[in-house]
């Protein structure tokens, strides 16, 4: 790199050529000659001292590469034949080996979501993953939240500086009914056919909230979609009941609570008699006998409509459910964090 | 949002179920029940006294002693011969002839209650006996106040009444979770639960005639003259202001019974004026707010108070209720006069126009702002008020005028206030634009549509009775249902809307449990997600641990491993730091998970990831608007230092590469001799990784993955061991199959034979070993099958020019068993060649 102003440039040569002598690099950092450049800037005409300024970071950032680059070499492994199937000098027994079978696990949770699509494919339904990153009408517009409407204030989402189209703030959804509109629009030629539409859409969601051991900012959620001639509330009520009947391999009771959602309409919020105690109390349900589980509700016709469907004609279902919490009643976890820790000591336990 | 079931009950005229019950129907039918709060309980055996001696005690600066009367209702108490208790206080406020709370020996605190509870006991202070003590408002838990004692006003009240029951405290406390009146306004006031609960226990609600009729007499001008005048430059941010001059003003704190009322609901009393806008408020859900008119007319600088509602001029300010100043928002909507701020509409008021101790008038504001602007003001600017909690859920404009006759008839009766002049009503309602009428029309409906979408047979008639319990007005032509809403629904729009009421009503717990009906057609599984559940079955298959890290990283993550945030989906309104991208590519957030595991004291393991990833600019080839969302799956093996194994830990990672994907149709080629300038993609995915001892995978020219060990710097920031080494793939370069390829079992003998080749030590293995295989094929016999393994590679200490390589040659006849000799033949064909082509050494 060459420098405009002759001093530093001078001091730019005079740096590089002492470099290759260094034993300790880093020391090139330190030089005198390069402080003394520094302490120039105060006595300059205030004109001259950004330029000044600038060719000196300039030529300190310059040095620095060289460092972390020497630095780089010092540390760094001889090549190897990227082309071998072993190394040089390796015995039969030295070489690599896959770790035992016993040692390996799947995660916990991706174990419980094979589980749940293995009920609902047997149900009927297809899957789709949820999206991570999305525009503003898949997360809100296309679920009928109006702008700026006090619904959007349950979801904190995050925002990410980059925009989408429309000059919107892109989101990373807070609920994978965020998919609903591209599962309608893909999949409403099935209606047609005298179909249903099913899909199961699992995935990532994602709150921007503080961490505790009962809040996650990310976690899973699986989310049903059921839309054909003549569905009512009672066949949601029945196919959710049937989910955990078969999930936890017993007779579930069920028990709806009205509640609000822009998408759907009516809204409720279920609650499942507790499978672990059978309504006779236990610290998983807090003594009640019932477990609040999942929200859920009839696809509101603005919905349906703007996935391209006539409302007047079909009518459907859908819902959102945690996947979290399914897994930390099932084995007693103790603290949601525990999932995207990375530790072993956690992980190894689910083998 | 917590509903006070004594207030319910003086607007029903039934008895209610126990409150447990009540609370089940309330959860089954209008929302989740959060919290019954029996606030009775807290108050057991607390009576209400009157002082009758108060003196100062000897041997004590502060506290006094006295005689109090209970009428003799407690039990079991020491008197004095007329009768009277003697209980110590040392309150500043205690005085002769005060009506005053005593919590007697035996009772409860009742701030403690639920707590630990402390039960009070005669006690000797300073050589006399208090028995038990008179309360503060702390004590009793009603409000923070502890300077002094709680004093009530005498008016129907007499020594030895009940604390509770004299001020409706013996009540429940339903907290009902917010969200689900979202889009009921009307539900955030006492009247409108009522009308809910009356709806779904049967029963017929009859709003208050004040509600629906208004109070017209009070609200004629019959004192003082006051000048108002209001200019309401956002008719469509609000739709109306009503505003009223009051005189004669009388601040003070207000009756305890009304205290009661918002204590109950977790409200701060402040002074009769407050209180009573307050109280309306908890009962209508429609915020109002009280200025000090003289303070208004001040600022309004002529004879006349001038409310100005416009949008602030720029750079003007204003200093809060709760003392904060702000700039509001270039469209906040302002309560103003020309020349300065008064309030945020909606919001808060100013502390400029506050009403204090020395408010003689007052203006009186019932007035209506647009939720969306309310609530964007509220975000703006942090403010958070039980008004815009109502406000941003859209209350109905069209009781403004009745909810203030109510309010001027209460600050008559609490505050001696008299109308200073014809009220004011800015109203606009007629003028809004159909998305924001306020009065839907009646929507037409059948009982076929509802039973449809319900599963049920309701009858018209039953539909009739749900909805009209609830104050809808409902025409019946046979199965044609016409459904008026009252005004203060305003979410009942459409049929659904219509629906939906008719089914809470009914009881959404007795809808038929029917499942939908559908053929026996396979549901076909998604290929990606089938994908998945292969590669980590695989992977955890061979001894790997699958692990979920979060889709953000930190930036320090991001230049930790050389990778560039200027490509990464950065998140603008993280709450925490370690949130602040998108991650480029999985493998820095797996490599942060390894010091940690170790750390732990595991010395071997193999972490795996299977991830989405972005990159900016990369767009999705089905929805090109929005974001590629790449799938990849990572890997990293690594080992403790002290049980570090012998080679490079490259080869490893290549072990668990081989169990993903087929090795020949991937080009592994160099990352050093790999031209990443013109692939920005490939560049991030392969930073962290050093590129010596590295491999990219390539198809068709392309980047899809890459294996290696890392850099120094990333495995010096991130503590890594030295035996480290991952990989990274794309999905859509995974290509195992599902059907095995089969080879039928040979029946005749496999003869093999070693061949070591002395090569120079630059020559790469591959080429060694195609050179080798192609003249394996080249030399066998026809009739024959044959196979090349590695066996090794050997560098003797003293010649670090050369290497030997050692292939094991298996040759098997198909029709006939080989002898040694022809299998030796093909070796030293195949020798041969390596001698004259690779200038090799048969060793």
């Amino acid at each position: 790199m060459n420098y405009q102003n002759p001093k530093v440039q001078e001091t730019a040569e005079l740096l590089k050529g002492r470099f290759a002598e260094l034993t300790s690099k880093s020391d090139i950092l330190k030089a005198a000659e390069l402080r003394a450049l520094y302490g120039e800037i105060p006595t300059l005409p205030v004109d001259r001292r950004g330029v000044f300024g600038k060719e000196l970071n300039d030529l300190r950032a310059e040095l620095q590469e060289m460092v972390d680059e020497a630095g780089e070499q010092a540390e760094a492994l001889p090549p190897i034949d990227l082309t071998a199937p072993f190394d040089v000098n390796v015995s039969v027994d030295e070489r690599p080996t896959l770790l035992p079978s016993e040692t390996g696990t799947k995660h916990p949770l991706m174990t419980e979501l094979e589980l749940v699509l293995d009920i609902f494919y047997r149900m009927g339904f297809m899957a789709l993953e949820s999206r991570e990153i999305d525009d503003d009408f898949h997360m809100f517009g296309s679920l009928n939240f109006p702008e700026d409407h006090p619904a959007r204030d349950d979801y904190d989402t995050f925002m990410t500086t980059q925009t989408d189209l429309n000059g919107k703030q892109l989101i990373a959804p807070a609920h994978t009914s965020t998919m609903q509109n591209r599962v309608l629009q893909a999949h409403k030629g099935n209606l047609e056919k005298g179909e249903p539409i099913a899909v199961l859409l699992p995935g990532r969601v994602f709150r921007n909230e503080d961490l505790d051991a009962r809040h996650e900012h990310t976690f899973y959620q699986f989310e049903g979609v059921y839309v054909d001639k003549g569905i009512h509330a009672g066949n949601l009520l029945a196919t959710f009941k049937t989910f955990l009947g078969e999930y936890y391999q017993q007779d579930i009771e069920i028990k709806s609570q009205p509640f609000y959602f822009p998408f759907t309409e009516p809204s409720f919020e279920l609650a499942l008699s507790c499978p672990f105690c059978q309504k006779k109390g236990c610290h998983v349900c807090s003594y009640t006998g019932w477990i609040e589980l999942l929200g859920m509700g009839m696809i509101h016709p603005n919905v349906l409509r703007d996935g391209g469907i006539d409302s007047e004609v079909y009518t459907g279902f859908a819902w959102g459910c945690g996947l979290e919490r399914l897994v930390m009643m099932k084995y007693g976890i103790e603290d949601i964090r525990h999932f995207e820790s990375g530790k072993l000591n956690f992980l190894r336990q689910f083998a | 949002m917590k509903v006070s079931l004594n207030w319910v009950k003086e607007y029903l005229d039934f008895e209610l179920p126990p409150v447990d019950e009540l609370a089940e129907r309330i959860g089954a039918q209008l929302g989740a029940v959060e919290e019954v709060e029996d606030l009775g309980a807290k108050y057991n055996g607390v009576v209400i006294v009157r002082v009758v001696e108060c003196d100062p005690l000897e041997n004590s600066d502060h506290l006094h002693r006295c005689l109090v009367d209970d009428g003799g209702k407690v039990q079991g108490v020491e008197r004095q011969a007329n009768g009277l208790v003697q209980v110590l206080t040392g309150a500043p406020n205690v005085h002769k002839d005060m009506w005053a709370v005593w919590l007697a020996p035996g009772v409860t605190v009742p701030e403690s209650a639920g707590k630990e509870p402390f039960v009070l006991e005669s006690r000797n202070m300073r050589g006399s006996v208090s028995h038990g003590m008179l309360a503060s408002p702390r004590e009793l838990a009603l409000g923070d106040g502890h300077e002094g004692l709680l004093e009530l006003d005498g008016d129907s009240i007499k020594p030895g009444d009940d604390f509770a029951e004299a001020y409706k405290l013996n009540d429940y406390i339903i907290d009902i979770e917010n969200k689900m009146f979202t889009h009921r306004p009307d539900c955030f006031g006492i009247l409108g639960v009522a009308r809910e609960i009356a709806g779904i226990l049967g029963h017929q609600f009859t709003s208050p005639d004040w509600y629906i009729n208004g109070l017209q007499d009070m609200l004629q001008a019959d004192g003082t003259s006051l000048p108002l005048e209001v200019h309401n430059e956002l008719p469509t941010l609000v739709p109306r202001f009503v505003a009223i001059p009051l005189s004669n003003i009388e601040v003070k704190p207000s009756p305890f019974w009304l205290q009661s009322y918002l204590l109950r609901c977790g409200v701060r009393p402040i002074s009769n004026v407050v209180d009573v806008t307050n109280y309306i408020m908890l009962l209508t859900g429609q915020p109002m707010h009280a200025y000090d008119y003289d303070k208004v007319k001040a600022v309004s600088g002529g004879d006349t108070a001038t409310v100005v509602v416009r949008y602030p001029h720029s750079g003007e300010k204003i200093t809060l209720l709760n003392g904060k100043e702000i700039q509001p928002r270039e469209e906040a909507i302002m309560i103003a006069t020309d020349k300065a701020l008064l309030g945020v509409g909606g919001i808060m008021g100013g502390g400029a126009t506050e009403v204090g101790a020395g408010t003689k008038n007052i203006i009186l504001e019932v007035a209506t702002f647009d939720m969306y602007s309310v609530r964007r003001t509220s975000m703006t600017h942090g403010l958070f008020t039980d008004a815009v909690t109502r406000f941003n859920k859209g209350q109905s404009p069209l009781q403004n005028v009745e909810v203030a006759g109510r309010a001027v008839q209460l600050l008559s009766e609490l505050a001696s206030a008299s109308v200073a002049g014809s009220l004011i009503d800015n109203n606009h309602v007629g003028e809004q634009s159909r998305e924001r009428r306020w009065v839907h029309p009646p929507v037409p409906v059948t009982t076929d549509f509802i039973n449809s979408r319900l599963g049920l047979q309701l009858t018209a008639a039953d539909i009739q009775k749900l909805l009209g319990d609830v104050e809808c007005s409902v025409t019946a032509d046979d199965d044609r249902l016409l459904v008026q809403a009252p005004f203060w629904r305003t979410d009942i729009e459409t049929r659904e809307d219509v629906v939906e009421e008719a089914g809470r009503l009914y009881g959404f717990d007795k809808l038929p449990l029917e499942l939908p009906k559908r053929s026996i057609k396979p549901a076909a599984k998604d290929t990606t997600l089938e994908l998945k559940n292969r590669l980590r079955t695989r992977l955890a298959k061979a001894g790997a641990n699958e692990i979920l890290t979060y889709s953000f990283v930190h930036s320090d993550l991001i230049k930790r491993v050389g990778q560039n945030p200027e490509n990464a989906f950065q998140v603008s309104n993280a709450l925490s730091p370690d949130l602040q991208y998108y991650r480029l590519s999985l493998m820095p957030s797996l490599l942060d998970k390894v010091h940690l595991n170790i750390k732990a004291g595991y010395d071997a393991f193999a972490l795996f990831e299977l991830g989405k990833t972005h990159f900016v600019g990369e767009m999705d080839a089905q929805d090109p608007e929005l974001p590629n969302e790449d799938n990849q799956v990572a890997l990293v093996v690594a080992y403790g230092d002290k049980r570090q194994p012998v080679g490079a830990a490259y080869y490893q990672a290549c072990k668990y590469l081989e169990g993903l994907i087929d090795p020949h149709s991937l080009e592994l080629t160099s990352l050093a001799d790999f031209d990443l300038t013109k692939d920005a993609w490939g560049k991030e995915l392969t930073a962290p990784y050093e590129p010596s001892r590295s491999a990219v995978i390539v198809k068709d020219g392309q980047i899809w993955g890459v294996v290696g060990e890392f850099k120094a710097s990333v495995r010096r920031a991130l503590k890594l061991p030295v035996y480290a080494a991952g990989f990274e793939l794309h999905l859509d370069a995974i290509n195992f199959s599902t059907a095995a390829r089969y080879l039928p079992l040979p029946r005749f003998p496999t003869v093999w034979q070693d061949l070591t080749l002395k090569v120079t030590a630059e020559k790469s293995y591959a080429e060694v070993r195609g050179f080798v295989h192609r003249a394996l094929e080249a030399n066998a016999p026809h009739d024959t099958l044959i196979r090349l393994d590695d066996v090794g590679i050997y560098q003797a200490k003293g010649d670090q020019a050369h290497k030997n390589i050692t292939f094991r040659v298996r040759i098997t006849g198909q029709n006939r068993t080989l002898t040694d000799k022809e299998v030796s033949r093909v070796v030293e064909a195949i020798a041969g060649a390596a001698q004259k082509d690779l200038a090799a050494e048969w060793a």
